[in-house]
């Protein structure tokens, strides 16, 4: 209960002083144009107060503190208000300058004596010409020189060196009253350098004011949340292991060069795996396919569905043979993004369609959609529980394990086997009855993909009556015991069976984002379609399909830059281990376990850039966006 | 030519005469739909089958598949107080408190800034408007990861500078000791959160009517009021589908606190708490699975009664209209 107060006080807390802050500078930008010395008022004010309190986190101050930060805030709202109810320009600088000296001069008596600056004339006047010239250059390249602006930047370069480079300590207290009261002084002169504003002027000011009050929250956040991390990550990842030695590419010599993360040793053994020899078939199946449609023709290959479908799955099996025979840990993301982005794309793409104006079609979808709302901790947990893998001699809870084991024990000239074969059988059969059909009705397209469905149907049908399908092995007694599959920890498969849960998960985008972009094809395109007599596979592939390109590939973007980082599920799952380790696993362990800043970092940086190119795709279509 | 020859064929086809042909067609025209409910149930399977297991109890759960339960029993709500009972890492209610002390200013915050920077670069001019808008929206690719380690120095010490050469050190950004709270969790979620929500908010508001904009200036409105009598209600929508779109992702999410929060068990939020379960798996399978559902549960409510804005936020954010 205790606990429940405190965060909501902490909630309530929050939320009210940003609340507070935000309406605050309106109310304070709103008195601008009509309440223009009360503005100034109330901004020197807070300004000397800010001012104040930093000196004071500082310790650089003696005396009370609350004191010194009243003082401030008074001595600072004089400074701002007071010149400007003098309308003669002369008289105005010469209150600004006078003003300023009586600040420093307040100020300086605060200042603790062991803080007092020794003066070093050469870097003085090295900052302060420098500081006075960036300004000039930046303000003759934008043809807008002032007074107060150039004098603001010499007291910017004469605080830099009259402070910060010199001596802390060593000086006198003289030369602290000299250093502090010149810098007011070129402060108040240069506030009340300028001309008054008029009333054109004023609201110009007020709109400005507003850019900052509106846009100042955000920027602030992502500057400090995005931007200078980023920049510190960066610089972190060229030093070494406590981030403070110099170290050039060391680091990403390590991650390239390390066989944790790249290992290519296994290379030759891609062309005997078996799923490289099937992969080949498959694409050797679908090219003679299309060089036959094709010259029927009379082209040389022939796009369509009988040469697409097994190429597409040979080359998507080609990706699995390569990937799962060499191993580490940037090839394990690639291959994550590859497989993920694919699957997530593809099966919300079917989804999609099929769900398009069917019944029940928002029940459907929105189950298809539910995992998005389940955390990817809790969707890894979900499917470790699919995975389960119990003793071979106790029943399998895990569902994959208990079919799978389940369907090892059909082999045993049970009545399980003889229903299986007769299902089997039945299936093949209506598959055949359908080809032929087919050849009847010339509809080749028919014709082949059934006898193309019938194949791995075949194949099961044989290893069921043959050398048995599913985990089975000889038990002590010659009696069949279960043997599961270990999927989270037989590498290197089990690098599939953890994609499985992330593609669980982003199918649903897919599938939300698609059926949306289908819904909103312009209906007169696809009438026109069906009065020129295309049926419905003709119309998705040669209009909706086009039509939703774009969206595909917003998509495909989206998730490649998702799929790249992923951590939670590998976290969760095996931690990244049995050879399952990806970037950000291997960034957050090095990072906040090992303590190895300079390599966590490095790894960070290799994430950034590999979402580089995404980042510059985002920008070009928000460019394109903004001139349409 | 041979467009038109298909096309003859096929509507030939579609009017099978024989009484054959009408079967098959038929039964290949329900192959979507079959296609579709295997597709459903095989994506509900996983859900629902832990959803099922977090009611039996730990020896049913062990020996046998949760499909079982339904002829067998084995029927407990025990899972769920033990979960809830549990003192590890804080207990699962104090995680719970946790993940609203992060979800609800990390989700609220984020949502006021980002609509008064969108409306700033929609409707207020200013030098370097595109460009700033644009460079602050790449950054929504930008991956978490880069900026975790100096967030979690700046809670945890500040940021100090030593000035070279004279070994003294400067303040940049004070230590505020905020590593290890929840605090910290939700300012990383406000600063992460700030390009999508901007670029989402920003499409919404910058296609407001012009005029609106207009006859309010004439009426001697200023920015504040116009944004806060006119823009908020007309783009609650779009407000309503960010910030539930934020609420689950701030709810959810689990890299930021684990960074954040570090190895103080009292900030946990529950993701952490039931990942921390599953590390444990052999011994907690059981209440894990109930665990999982209470950390859920409140998602899986959002998702339910709210799914409608939710979708319009992933839309908004993917499609341009």
């Amino acid at each position: 209960m205790e606990n429940l107060i405190e965060a909501f006080w902490g909630i309530t807390i929050s939320i009210g002083v940003s609340a507070l802050i935000f309406v605050g500078a309106n109310r304070l930008f709103d008195l601008v144009v009509d309440r223009w010395f009360l503005f100034r008022a109330i901004t020197g004010a807070i300004c000397g107060a800010i001012f104040s309190a930093v000196l004071v986190g500082n310790r650089l101050v003696k005396g009370p503190s609350l004191l010194f930060i009243i003082v401030c805030a008074l001595i600072f709202l004089a400074l701002a208000s007071i010149p400007s109810l003098i309308s003669i320009r002369k008289y105005r600088v010469g209150v600004g300058l006078t003003m300023g000296a009586g600040v420093g001069l307040i100020i300086t008596i605060f200042l603790k004596d062991l803080v007092n600056p020794e003066i070093q004339f050469t870097s003085l006047l090295v900052l302060v010409v420098a500081a006075a010239l960036i300004y000039s250059f930046i303000a003759f390249t934008f043809r807008n020189f002032r007074i107060g602006g150039f004098l603001f930047f010499v007291m910017i370069g004469w605080v830099l060196g009259g402070w910060l480079l010199a001596e802390i300590g060593e000086g006198t207290k003289s030369s602290a009253y000299l250093l502090t009261v010149i810098t007011f002084s070129l402060l108040g002169t240069s506030l009340t350098s300028g001309p008054e504003r008029d009333l054109l002027g004023l609201n110009r000011f007020q709109e400005k004011t507003r850019v900052a009050a509106f846009l100042g929250p955000a920027l602030l956040f992502v500057s400090l949340g995005l931007i200078i991390p980023l920049a510190r990550t960066v610089y972190l990842s060229l030093h070494g292991i406590r981030g403070r030695e110099w170290a050039g590419l060391k680091n990403y010599g390590e991650i390239l060069t390390n066989k944790s993360s790249v290992d290519l040793s296994d290379w030759s053994n891609i062309f005997t795996s078996r799923l490289f020899v099937l992969a080949l078939v498959l694409i050797f199946v679908g090219t003679i396919a299309g060089l036959l449609s094709g010259r029927k023709q009379g082209r040389i290959l022939e796009p369509n569905g009988s040469f697409l479908t097994p190429s597409a799955i040979g080359a998507f099996l080609l990706i699995f043979a390569v990937f799962s025979t060499l191993r580490g840990t940037v090839i394990n993301n690639l291959w994550w993004v590859i497989v993920v982005t694919l699957l997530s794309t593809g099966i919300g793409l079917l989804a999609a369609v099929l769900a398009d104006r069917a019944r029940f079609e928002s029940a459907a979808k929105s189950l298809i959609f539910l995992p998005m709302a389940i955390s990817f901790v809790g969707a890894g947990i979900i499917w470790k529980f699919m995975y389960i893998a119990r003793p071979p001699k106790k029943p399998q809870t895990g569902l994959f394990n208990a079919i799978w084991v389940g369907l090892g024990k059909l082999n045993s000239g049970n009545a399980g086997q003889i229903i299986g074969v007769a299902i089997l059988v039945a299936v093949t059969a209506g598959l055949v009855a359908l080809s032929i059909f087919g050849v009847r009705r010339k509809q080749i397209g028919i014709s082949l993909g059934s006898l193309f469905v019938s194949l791995p149907i075949l194949w099961i049908l044989y290893r069921l009556l043959g050398p048995g399908i599913g985990g089975v092995e000889e038990g002590p007694l010659g009696l069949p015991i279960g043997k599961p599959i270990l999927f989270v920890q037989e590498s290197p498969f089990n690098n599939v069976w953890l994609m499985v849960v992330l593609i669980w998960i982003q199918t649903g985008f897919a599938m939300v984002i698609l059926s949306a972009a289908i819904k909103a094809v312009p209906t007169d395109l696809i009438e026109a379609a069906r009065v020129d007599g295309a049926n419905d596979r003709q119309v998705f592939f040669n209009v909706t399909l086009p039509t939703i390109t774009p969206t595909i590939s917003v998509i495909v973007t989206a998730l490649i830059v998702l799929v790249m980082k992923v951590f939670d599920i590998v976290r969760v799952m095996t931690n990244g281990n049995f050879g399952t380790q990806v970037i950000a696993n291997e960034m957050w362990q090095k990072t906040f376990t090992e303590f190895n800043l300079g390599l966590g970092s490095a790894l960070a940086t290799v994430l950034f850039l590999a979402v580089v190119p995404a980042m510059a795709l985002n920008v070009r279509r928000m460019q394109r966006g903004a001139i349409q | 030519m041979t467009t038109k020859t298909q096309g003859i064929k096929i509507s030939q086809n579609s009017n099978p005469v024989d009484a054959a042909g009408k079967f098959v067609y038929r039964f290949l025209k329900a192959i979507p739909t079959w296609a579709l409910w295997m597709l459903v149930i095989i994506w509900s399977i996983p859900t629902g089958s832990l959803f099922i297991n977090s009611f039996r109890t730990r020896d049913a759960q062990r020996s046998t598949g949760w499909w079982t339960s339904f002829t067998e029993g084995g029927w407990t709500f025990d899972n769920y107080t033990t979960v809830l009972s549990s003192q590890q890492s804080g207990g699962m209610w104090q995680a719970l408190i946790n993940s609203f002390a992060i979800a609800v200013p990390g989700t609220v915050i984020p949502v006021a800034i980002a609509a008064m920077a969108a409306y700033a670069f929609a409707w207020i001019s200013f030098k370097g408007r595109e460009w700033l808008f644009i460079a602050t929206v790449a950054l929504m690719a930008l991956p978490n990861q880069v900026a975790l380690l100096p967030l979690l120095q700046l809670f945890a010490g500040g940021a100090h500078w030593t000035i070279p050469g004279t070994g003294s050190v400067m303040t940049l950004f004070p230590d505020l000791n905020l590593a290890g709270s929840t605090t910290a969790v939700w300012l990383t979620h406000t600063a992460f959160a700030m390009p999508f929500a901007i670029f989402l908010l920003h499409n919404y508001i910058a296609a407001l009517p012009k005029e609106l904009f207009e006859a309010a200036r004439i009426d001697g409105a200023g920015h504040f009021t116009i944004f806060w009598r006119l823009v908020v209600p007309l783009s609650v929508p779009a407000l309503a589908a960010f910030t539930i779109f934020q609420f689950l992702w701030t709810w959810n999410d689990y890299l930021v606190a684990l960074t954040m929060v570090g190895g103080n068990g009292a900030s946990y939020p529950a993701t952490i708490n039931i990942a921390s379960m599953a590390g444990e798996f052999g011994m907690k399978e059981h209440v894990l699975s109930a665990g999982a559902f209470v950390q859920a549960g409140v998602p899986l409510l959002v998702f339910f009664f709210l799914q409608r804005y939710f979708v319009r936020g992933l839309l908004a954010g993917s499609v341009k209209s």
